[in-house]
């Protein structure tokens, strides 16, 4: 089964792109949503494999709604979106759960690399 | 034709513009109150956002200044600087340059130069004093001859559109009732005023339609990388042409048609194409070819799939459906190619000799059939042994209105799509027979199944329907006969109510899952009407059947 | 001015609230009183003309059009077993159209639903002694005890509504 993935970030002009790349892979883009109250309805109503996470976010900041995504949605990975300069975030992001982070701009190759990784990440945990 | 490219930038200058505008409006804000909170992370927010997607966009200079920016802002929220003096006329300048270039991006002219606003910006976050001829040189009469400007473009969720052809719908509905009334009220006013509601509906059903349209490219360009995909773990060489990209038709169209056009494009490249050692064995160039491509034809708009491989094996489906038990071998001697060829949209039928990781997923080409029913669409298939296949979708342009018949089982109306009835017939007792505990009769020298439609809709479980007997057969049977793949059903009814134009709506969650309804309606009264989905129908009957 | 205060940058000062007030839209099911809170709720109506769906469980009544939105109306009481003997609902009931993620449901209930307002402490999660029915303490947020006596329970709808759970058939874990 295509592993499912909700994108969240509020660049519709983002989503969009990182939609294509994603689909164009074969992954089915189950949500996008632009906000962190969506990111958490849409996380509880789609129950997805994957969530890619921007760390700015206009309602809250992206490490809020991380937590609170790692409390209602265990099972999803988290890798967080991120743009140069921001390392501190992405380190606190990392320490509360998040996999892996993808840094803006995005280039297709990195995007389905570290997807594939932390998707992988979920099987190995798995099987051990 | 519409490319990608073109489509991320149409995204990006709407957005960029949109940025802009809320950075202005931040701006004057944060001028009245320098602590303004919420004011400060949007701005922070908005030049990050405007950072990222310009650099994706490959715009340098933009990302530099928003980036410059967006660090300055940082540094504010942080209580690092303060929002006062001549930072001001540095931000206001900088929020100005990048009001410009993104100007400059929608016009396709060179960005302006600005050198001179990064080294002020520089400075400022190295808490530097700008050097301020700098600041005051680009200003002036530009200032002054400076547009407001809002994107000639917008982007709508599909909801709101659905929303409106619904609307659309039943406002085209209500005007059909308004004509008849009109013509028996025989008022000239009255006709007069009812000709012109008809003629604006019409204008606006078509405008709704059409702003619902997109190219067929937004589908198709996904199929380089899938052929790529599929040949390379084949270990075939492929050659995909498309075509008619720019074909318009309604997005939910394509949507509804993804995963066939994925499957028919999967099933080309892998079993349909040969490999190159068996290709070259036979005399061809050693790269199979692919062609996906889209045209219009009448109000349909067709989307092709064709290979030149090595076609549709007809005797050995012929085969196939004799061992499956989809027909006999005597009816089978006697079946035209093109019906043959219709057993491969069965449920589970399959022609894969191997399980491949690609196609042999266990799902047949069955899914093709449903999505396309599921649009009152067609397919059509022509192949030569030896020489290759072709798929042809027959899609409408639009979900538009469609003509249904209206029955009643139990005081309540049901829509049949004229699609799938082939005519109604009020039988006598006398015509009708029991033949294995099913009730039968002969129309057109065919025999024809009969079931009272209330057994289909309400006999819970799975088991087989109980055997059908005449005893409380009185008078006239009302009778629908309806038509799936060339099987008849005939749907014993209350009564028949009369035939009308209905818009189908799609049965929302959690309801969507019974795929006995094709949807529901509303009638000019309002009340709810559930749409029966005939291919569903003649499935449950035939498992069902005692 | 006192908005100096707030405009303190950091979103994490922004969560510390006074006394958070809830306000709920409350009716009965049986002798009960349920809530659902306000955000959750579209809209209250007299139940429309309810049109009986074919292959659904007995406690989804049937499809009903609410301004032009087709939606499924349930009956709680039937689905948690509620309903008092010899009283069913009357011919004239309302309905409280609530709002899951995607979708809209309708809800069936008695007498008007009123709203009610609370302060949000007042509403202690759902302890583990309310087992009565099968199913209905899956979908409690919590109970609110109110001042004078009385209790309301607060019902989550986003549980309460997911597709498998509104769609589950009667058999198959609720009656057997």
């Amino acid at each position: 089964m295509n592993k499912r993935i909700l994108i969240v970030d509020d660049s519709f002009y983002m989503r969009t792109m990182l939609k294509n790349m994603l689909t164009d892979a074969g992954y089915e883009v189950v949500g996008e949503a632009a906000n962190g109250a969506q990111a958490l309805e849409m996380a509880t109503s789609t129950a997805p494999d994957l969530i890619t996470l921007d760390v700015i976010l206009p309602d809250n900041t992206g490490l809020d709604v991380l937590k609170s995504l790692r409390q209602i949605q265990p099972s999803a990975k988290v890798v967080m979106c991120s743009a140069v300069g921001q390392e501190v975030i992405v380190n606190e992001a990392i320490e509360n759960g998040a996999l892996a982070y993808i840094v803006k701009p995005f280039s297709e190759e990195k995007v389905l690399e570290i997807v594939g990784a932390a998707l992988q990440n979920d099987a190995t945990e798995q099987t051990a | 034709m519409k490319t990608r490219d073109q489509e991320y930038r149409e995204l990006f200058m709407a957005e960029a513009l949109e940025y802009y505008d809320s950075m202005s409006r931040h701006l004057s804000e944060l001028e009245n109150n320098p602590n303004a909170g919420p004011a400060l992370n949007e701005l922070f927010r908005l030049m990050h956002n405007l950072k990222a997607n310009a650099r994706a966009m490959g715009f340098t200079d933009l990302g530099e200044v928003a980036h410059h920016l967006e660090t300055l802002f940082g540094l504010i929220r942080d209580k690092e600087r303060t929002f006062s003096g001549v930072l001001i006329r540095v931000v206001f300048a900088g929020v100005d340059a990048l009001g410009n270039m993104i100007r400059a991006v929608g016009a396709n002219q060179p960005m302006p130069e600005v050198s001179g606003l990064l080294d002020n910006l520089d400075r400022l976050v190295r808490g530097e004093a700008p050097l301020l001829e700098e600041i005051e040189a680009p200003e002036t009469e530009e200032e002054s001859n400076r547009k407001m400007e809002l994107s000639d473009l917008v982007y709508i969720q599909v909801k709101k559109l659905d929303n409106l052809l619904n609307l659309v719908g039943e406002l085209v509905i209500d005007r059909d009732r308004i004509m008849t009334l009109a013509q028996e009220i025989d008022n000239p006013a009255l006709l007069a005023t009812a000709q012109h509601l008809f003629r604006i509906s019409d204008d606006l059903q078509y405008s709704v339609m059409d702003a619902r349209l997109v190219g067929v490219g937004v589908l198709l360009n996904k199929f380089p990388r899938v052929v790529r995909d599929v040949a390379s773990a084949e270990d075939k060489q492929v050659e995909l042409t498309m075509s008619g990209q720019d074909v318009q038709i309604d997005r939910n169209i394509l949507q509804i048609i993804t995963d066939a056009l994925l499957h028919l494009v999967r099933n080309a490249v892998s079993h349909g194409l040969e490999t190159t050692e068996q290709r070259l064995q036979a005399g061809k160039p050693a790269v199979g070819q692919l062609t996906l491509s889209a045209l219009t034809e009448r109000d349909d708009v067709l989307i092709q799939v064709r290979d030149d491989g090595r076609g549709i094996n007809t005797e050995a489906v012929r085969r196939k459906a004799i061992e499956r038990g989809l027909t006999t071998a005597k009816a089978a001697a006697a079946l035209p190619e093109q019906a043959i060829w219709s057993f491969l949209f069965e449920p589970g039928f399959s022609m894969a000799d191997k399980v491949t990781d690609i196609s042999g997923r266990g799902v047949g080409l069955d899914v093709v059939k449903l999505a396309l029913d599921s649009l009152g669409g067609q397919l059509r298939v022509e192949s030569q042994l030896g020489k290759g296949t072709t798929f042809t979708l027959v899609l409408p342009t639009s979900i538009a209105v469609k003509g249904a018949l209206l029955v009643e089982v139990d005081e309540r109306p049901y829509a049949v799509p004229l699609l799938h009835t082939d005519t109604v017939l009020a039988l006598h007792p006398g015509q009708i027979s029991v033949v294995g505990g099913v009730l039968v009769t002969h129309f057109h020298e065919e025999a024809v199944p009969l079931v009272p439609l209330r057994q289909l809709l309400y006999e819970e479980g799975d088991e087989p329907l109980p055997f059908a007997t005449k005893t409380d057969m009185n008078g006239p049977q009302h009778v629908l006969v309806v038509n799936y793949n060339n099987r008849r059903l005939g749907l014993l009814v209350d009564r028949f109510m009369r035939q009308q134009n209905i818009v189908i709506k799609p049965l929302s969650k959690p309801l969507d899952t019974i795929d006995l309804f094709g949807g529901v309606t509303l009638l000019g009264s309002g009340q709810v009407c559930l749409v029966l989905d005939v291919p569903a129908l003649t499935r449950l009957f035939l498992n069902k059947r005692p | 001015m006192a908005e100096i205060e707030l405009a303190s940058p950091t979103p994490k000062a922004e969560r510390i609230k006074p006394a958070e007030l809830v306000q709920l839209i409350v009716f009965r099911l049986g002798d009960e009183d349920y809530g659902i809170r306000i955000e959750q709720v579209k809209e209250v109506t007299v139940t429309p003309e309810v049109a009986r769906m074919p292959k659904t469980p007995p406690f989804i009544k049937g499809i009903a059009n609410l301004r032009g939105d087709i939606i499924a109306i349930i009956d709680l009481e039937e689905r948690f077993r509620l309903r008092p003997a010899g009283r069913p609902l009357p011919e004239r009931s309302y309905t409280v159209a609530v709002e899951a993620a995607d979708y809209t449901l309708g809800l069936m209930v008695r007498d008007v639903p009123r709203p009610f307002t609370l302060p949000l402490s007042q509403i202690e999660p759902a302890p583990e002694f309310v087992q009565d029915s099968s199913t209905r303490d899956k979908y409690l947020e919590g109970i609110a005890k109110l001042p004078e006596g009385g209790i309301i329970i607060v019902l989550d709808m986003r549980k309460v509504l997911t597709p498998s759970e509104v769609m589950r058939l009667p058999g198959k874990g609720a009656s057997s």
